[in-house]
């Protein structure tokens, strides 16, 4: 009677989706104070990590589960880089609740990993979509946990008035979105991806063309591409630490997947026509990033400036073909996953004791070598320098646009990165050179954190260099 | 088994850093004497190298390593996503800069003996900038030398800001910034090179059979040459040169002016003349109008400078002009003067910064007028840099004469106006040099001895072997010049061959 066979390769897909309700239940049935949520959660996003690596990559059109669900290469290696963002969220996440203080949070953490873990599923849903409506809901369940654990902390005004914002800003994308996607569907009679590529490849509209505008701009929203990123500095200055790391990651990968699947799938006919629009987003994002940047002070809005200018490097690639760009895309995204971690671990470290300012990070060489050592590194390899990941992550991404002939934009792109390495030189400035203002409140660091940190450091070392890692990556894709 | 040396030359400084990583920062004695003695097995293995490369002479070389003369070569794949490959190899012009490169690297750790702030760090950026510049030297592919022109960023800004004198966070930025706009330049024009040369690849050599497209190299190679000539100081981009070189601890200026500048004017010769030579004839000729700033007005601005590592770098900027006169002869005899001027101004400058580094280690002061008798109580110190400075006046006998005299050589062979109007202006600029040079000497070192100087004490042992070693090299390579020539000659043959089978495009050029 039963002839369905169970497809393996979407077991961590519902594992993820279970798990948020076995971590958050299983306080139920544990004290306050037990520490066996948070067990369940390491083991559990570990594991679905390690059962990610045994799906073997497949070329081609992927494998399909119920019609609408697709598991193919990009995807996978999407799963990949959320579940990595969503590991080191948790861990950073436990970092905030030790030291909050305040005792009667602490039992919480099993509700703020399970939004995590919700928000890395509505990942998974954008990555394997393969219609509008799947699509649109993995999207939305990746934004709606994001808005409650920016408001995660009650008392805090700065936190609320972020929560606010980004959900007002948040809904105003979702309308755009629909719109576009509405129109879309106006133009192709149908949901599914196939189908819509089969309609625009037969010939373009004016419709087509309105939606093609409404869906940049609402995932401009989501991606903080100019001048849709205002929210993105308030936002990040009043949510925890944790969770601007993970808005900063997760999030931003979630659009750029969903932009990936967009350019490369149903529009793929017309990406010839949309180059300007693309080029023009990416060019006006890097260089409104990188200049307001510039002149922050604090750490969280700096940090967000970085990470709108990184959102622009990233749209560059999107001009290349499918196979070069997908694969930069992941690449950079890895690499831009660790080194914004590893940042934020040590912002969120000095945040334990002093003032998240620039001012905070003096003397930090002489207080705490390692911990200098780590944010030269991550800073370094935001900002590009060889031969830490960064730069060749950037280099693959550039490489990406000027395979089809996209010069302009790669030395426009290029030229930026003296602007970046400004202001990353003066964050390492504070760090390195600057004396520090009275005495010094002591750093101590627990042994997960001076672990994770070495972890992070090695991995943005070696992660460039090494060529073994990489062409794991890259092999699905050699066509 | 030389092949596994020759690679072994960037790899070493990175494994003394790994190996030194572990001790604590308070052993510092023990640190530094791992590095000095790694420092000295690499100054040995590349004179070695230099030999078997000199002995190997006219042999034939592997067929992949054609159209250069390529000896220890590798070729392994690297970064499979882009194509890139590490290739490495050795022929005379390279050999040469690494040898000075390993002076440089030694001496530098022998003159911050004693420098302040933790010196643990300290000789590891010291180790890491010197893999970078060994890596740009030897490398052949493209990624690979980008890589390593551009790790130089990573450590030169720490170590000018936070070991550095005077307005060290103003100078770091401004060389670290500098430098990294001039390799973006450079970057840009990489991706370009790979998909418009018709190989789709990085390797030099595999670049350098085929011809660019004429209309890509015509707005390819400003771009590129001017990106190399950021790091070379070639006017309007030496601003940098002046203040980072006095900010910076000594070591890092040794390196900086002696090592790292040269790494720009080889990237002018062995990657954008060489692979884009229709574009070098017809831009070249513009350069040499811009060298004007730098070889006549550059000795001027030092004359007016009280700063010793002003007038330093001033001078450089002038010595590094006549480089890229050289270069732009495109005679074989100018480009083996330009060649000869690297290597020669690299030891000079080197032996500059070195004296300099030790009299304000002991005087606290940089500026001349402030000085007076250093040549009473410091003479070891003295005559150093009164050697140094007639090295760079170009005093016969010393390898400034043999350069500069072969680059005047070379550019008044080149049948154009301007370049022979440019070119006499530079011979009548070592006048200049002789006022700067001789007036700093004579006020620093003879006259009035101030109060404060009266306990001043000579160089110790191990510095005095540094001045000796670059003194010893400057004379060497002025007395018998002739094994080098014939050196860089059979390197310098396969690239001059290339330039002279292109032909200038149709639009002309000025001058001529």
């Amino acid at each position: 009677m039963l002839d369905f066979i169970f497809p393996n390769y979407i077991v961590p897909d519902l594992l993820l989706l279970l798990f948020p309700f076995i971590v958050i239940g299983a306080r139920l049935f544990c004290t306050a104070q037990s520490k066996l949520p948070w067990r369940i959660a390491n083991v559990g996003f570990i594991a679905i990590f390690v059962l990610l690596n045994f799906i073997p990559l497949a070329n081609g059109a992927g494998k399909f589960f119920i019609s609408n669900w697709k598991v193919d290469d990009f995807g996978i290696l999407m799963r990949e880089v959320l579940i990595i963002s969503a590991i080191l969220g948790m861990w950073l996440s436990k970092d905030y609740f030790d030291h909050s203080g305040e005792k009667e949070q602490m039992h919480q953490i099993a509700e703020f990993i399970g939004a995590i873990a919700f928000a890395t599923f509505g990942g998974f849903a954008v990555v394997s979509a393969c219609d509008l409506l799947t699509f649109f809901l993995g999207l939305e369940i990746a934004t709606i946990p994001m808005y409650a654990l920016t408001a995660w902390n009650k008392k805090d005004q700065l936190g609320s008035e972020a929560a606010t914002k980004y959900i007002l800003m948040g809904s105003v994308a979702t309308a755009f979105e629909l719109f576009g996607f509405s129109y879309l569907y106006g133009f192709a009679g149908s949901l599914h991806f196939s189908e819509i590529q089969a309609a625009v490849s037969s010939g373009t509209s004016p419709l087509l063309w309105v939606a093609v505008l409404f869906l940049f701009c609402g995932i401009g929203f989501k991606l903080t591409l100019f001048p849709f990123h205002t929210w993105a500095p308030d936002v990040y200055e009043g949510a925890p630490t944790p969770v601007t790391a993970v808005i900063s990651v997760t999030s931003k990968a979630t659009a750029i997947a969903f932009l990936v699947v967009l350019v490369y799938g149903p529009f793929a006919p017309i990406q010839e026509q949309i180059a300007p629009l693309i080029a023009l987003l990416a060019g006006t994002t890097l260089f409104v990033g990188n200049l307001g940047a510039l002149k922050q002070s604090r750490l969280r809005r700096f940090m967000a400036y970085s990470s709108i200018a990184q959102a622009g490097y990233i749209m560059v690639a999107l001009l290349g073909p499918a196979s070069i760009a997908k694969t930069a895309i992941i690449y950079y995204l890895f690499i831009y996953a660790v080194s914004n971690y590893l940042a934020f671990f040590v912002f969120g470290i000095i945040g334990h004791y002093r003032e998240e300012t620039f001012a905070s990070l003096r003397g930090l060489s002489k207080q705490n070598l390692g911990l200098a050592i780590a944010l030269a590194v991550s800073m370094f390899s935001l900002a590009g320098i060889p031969p830490l990941a960064g730069f060749f992550g950037k280099f693959h991404l550039f490489f990406s646009s000027a395979s089809t002939g996209h010069y302009a934009i790669v030395t426009f792109a290029v030229l930026n990165n003296v602007l970046a390495l400004f202001y990353y030189i003066q964050l390492i400035k504070s760090a390195w050179v600057d004396e520090p203002e009275g005495t010094l409140s002591p750093l101590r660091l627990t042994k997960r954190q001076r672990n994770v940190v070495i972890l992070l450091t090695i991995a943005i070392i070696a992660l460039g260099i090494l060529p073994f890692l990489s062409n794991n990556v890259f092999s699905g894709f050699s066509l | 088994m030389d092949t596994l040396l020759f690679n072994a030359i960037w790899i070493i400084p990175l494994l003394t850093v790994l190996v030194c990583a572990p001790i604590p920062a308070v052993h510092a004695k023990v640190i530094k004497w791992i590095h000095a003695v790694s420092t000295t097995f690499v100054l040995f293995a590349v004179c070695y190298l230099t030999y078997r490369v000199y002995a190997l002479q006219g042999s034939p070389v592997d067929e992949y390593a054609a159209p250069l003369l390529l000896r220890f070569f590798t070729d392994i794949p690297w970064l499979t996503m882009f194509n890139a490959h590490y290739i490495v190899g050795a022929d005379g012009l390279n050999m040469l800069l690494l040898a000075l490169t390993a002076f440089i690297v030694w001496g530098g750790v022998l003159v911050s003996w004693n420098i302040k702030g933790n010196q643990k760090v300290f000789f590891a950026l010291i180790q890491i900038l010197a893999t970078s510049v060994y890596g740009v030297y030897m490398s052949f592919d493209l990624v690979l030398f980008f890589v390593f022109y551009e790790m130089e960023a990573l450590c030169m800004y720490l170590m000018i800001a936070c070991y550095g004198s005077g307005r060290r966070d103003y100078g770091g930025k401004k060389l670290t910034l500098t430098l990294a706009f001039g390799s973006s330049m450079i970057l840009a024009t990489l991706f370009g090179l790979y998909f418009e040369g018709g190989v789709h690849s990085w390797s030099i050599l595999e670049l350098s059979k085929v011809t660019i497209p004429v209309d890509f190299q015509m707005w390819a190679f400003p771009l590129m040459f001017m990106g190399f000539a950021v790091s070379s100081s070639l006017f309007p981009f030496h601003f940098w040169s002046p203040d980072g070189h006095s900010a910076a601890p000594t070591a890092v200026s040794m390196l900086a002016a002696g090592v790292m500048m040269k790494m720009g004017a080889y990237g002018c010769l062995r990657v954008a003349m060489f692979l884009m030579p229709e574009a070098a004839k017809f831009w070249l000729p513009y350069v040499v109008a811009l060298l004007i700033f730098n070889v006549v007005l550059g000795p001027f601005i030092a004359i007016r400078h009280k700063d010793l590592k002003y007038i330093t770098a001033y001078s450089s900027i002038s010595h590094l002009g006549l480089i890229f006169l050289g270069l732009a002869a495109l005679t074989p005899v100018g480009l083996r003067g330009a060649s000869l001027q690297m290597i020669s101004h690299g030891f000079l400058t080197g032996l500059f910064f070195a004296t300099i580094g030790m009299i304000y280690e002991r005087t606290h002061t940089r500026y001349i007028n402030e000085m007076g008798g250093i040549m009473r109580k410091m003479p070891f110190v003295g005559v150093g840099f009164v050697l140094a400075g007639f090295a760079g006046l170009g005093l016969p006998g010393f390898s400034g004469f043999i350069a500069e005299s072969t680059i005047f050589i070379g550019a008044f062979q080149q049948n154009s106006t301007i370049t022979r109007i440019v070119t006499i202006l530079a011979i009548l600029s070592i006048t200049t040099t002789a006022i700067y040079i001789l007036q700093t000497a004579n006020r620093m070192l003879h006259g009035e001895k101030p109060a404060k100087f009266a306990t001043l004490t000579d160089v110790c042992l191990r510095e005095k072997l540094v001045i000796v070693v670059l003194v010893a090299c400057l004379l060497f390579i002025g007395v018998c010049p002739g094994w080098i020539s014939d050196l860089l000659d059979q390197s310098i043959a396969p690239i001059f061959e290339k330039i002279s089978a292109a032909t200038e495009p149709v639009i002309g050029g000025i001058g001529g």
